[in-house]
């Protein structure tokens, strides 16, 4: 198999996993959306496992743990965040935890969801719209479409494209970089299965370490700061 | 004369600019580390948000080249 055809299979493959009879028609589940299961499900499992019989005085090991890790998480989103958007802490905290699930799970052998542009699409569109939720509720909805002309009436239309422009970027951002990384791995793994003698086998591990690992936190970390940059630009 | 393959070839020089850019902020930021190491968290804040500004382009071209390719 030439590499041509080895990119055709994973661009281009049918997304959807599970078809359903609905109807007269097929209701596809897409892999994504199984995957994003699977990390559902992990991270649940995880959280039932690492908060069992919390106690306020006498805390275990694990305790005093998990609560320097959720404070530290709290204290670097919180940060970016500012004073004012500190009531946004949890949902960033809450996507920075399932991008960076979902950034690594290549690393297990599944399909990052975030290779899906629909997942990201849909992340983004969440974002913009928590973006504009919260200006709204700051500044009211006079002062939301007043905040367009600023600082210059000139600019409104620049402002008014952000609207779309901020969503498509973070979308594009995160969906190209994952691509990219998941391409560039498939390659090498074709490449060693194609020269399996005469290569060892743990030469993809440098590689899997900064395309998969590496690459995936700094983008899950890069698409939760522009947001909460966002929301402390929008409620200023 | 199937041209597909140098229009994806173009559309990848993006990366040119988002390599000079991402360098350029990388030497700024060391110097600035050099200069005031006690501000390292404030500048590597900044550094990653310009180096995600500046990636973006060629992310976008990578995509375009992909569209190009397989669409």
């Amino acid at each position: 198999m030439d590499i041509k055809e080895l990119l055709k299979e994973i661009l281009l493959k049918d997304k959807a996993l599970i078809h359903l009879p609905f109807g007269n028609g097929k209701f596809d589940i897409y892999e994504s959306v199984v995957v994003t299961w699977i990390i559902m499900a992990f991270i649940l499992v995880l959280l039932l496992i690492l908060t069992r019989d919390f106690k306020v005085h006498n805390i275990s090991k694990r305790q005093a743990a998990v609560e320097a890790f959720v404070s530290w998480l709290r204290g670097v989103v919180g940060k970016n965040l500012g004073e004012e958007a500190s009531r946004y802490t949890d949902w960033i905290v809450t996507v920075l935890c399932y991008l960076a699930c979902a950034n690594t799970i290549g690393l297990f052998g599944f399909i990052p969801p975030t290779m899906d542009i629909n997942v990201t699409a849909g992340l983004s569109f969440m974002s913009i719209i928590l973006v504009e939720a919260a200006a709204i509720r700051k500044k009211g909805a006079a002062g939301w479409l007043k905040s367009f002309a600023k600082p210059m009436a000139i600019v409104t239309p620049m402002n008014v494209m952000e609207l779309a422009i901020r969503p498509l970027s973070l979308c594009m951002r995160l969906f190209g970089n994952i691509i990219g990384a998941t391409v560039i791995m498939e390659l090498i793994k074709h490449l060693i299965h194609i020269h399996s003698v005469s290569v060892p086998a743990i030469y993809p591990v440098p590689f899997a370490f900064y395309f998969d690992i590496f690459d995936g936190l700094i983008q899950a970390y890069v698409f939760v700061f522009l947001t909460s940059l966002y929301i402390k630009e929008a409620v200023e | 004369m199937d041209l597909t393959a140098i229009g994806a070839a173009i559309a990848v020089f993006t990366g040119l600019g988002a390599g000079i850019g991402i360098g350029v902020a990388t030497a700024k930021a060391t110097d600035a580390v050099a200069r005031q190491p006690e501000a390292d968290g404030k500048i590597m804040t900044l550094l990653i948000l310009g180096c995600a500004l500046a990636e973006a382009t060629a992310i976008y071209g990578f995509i375009v080249a992909i569209m190009i390719l397989f669409t």
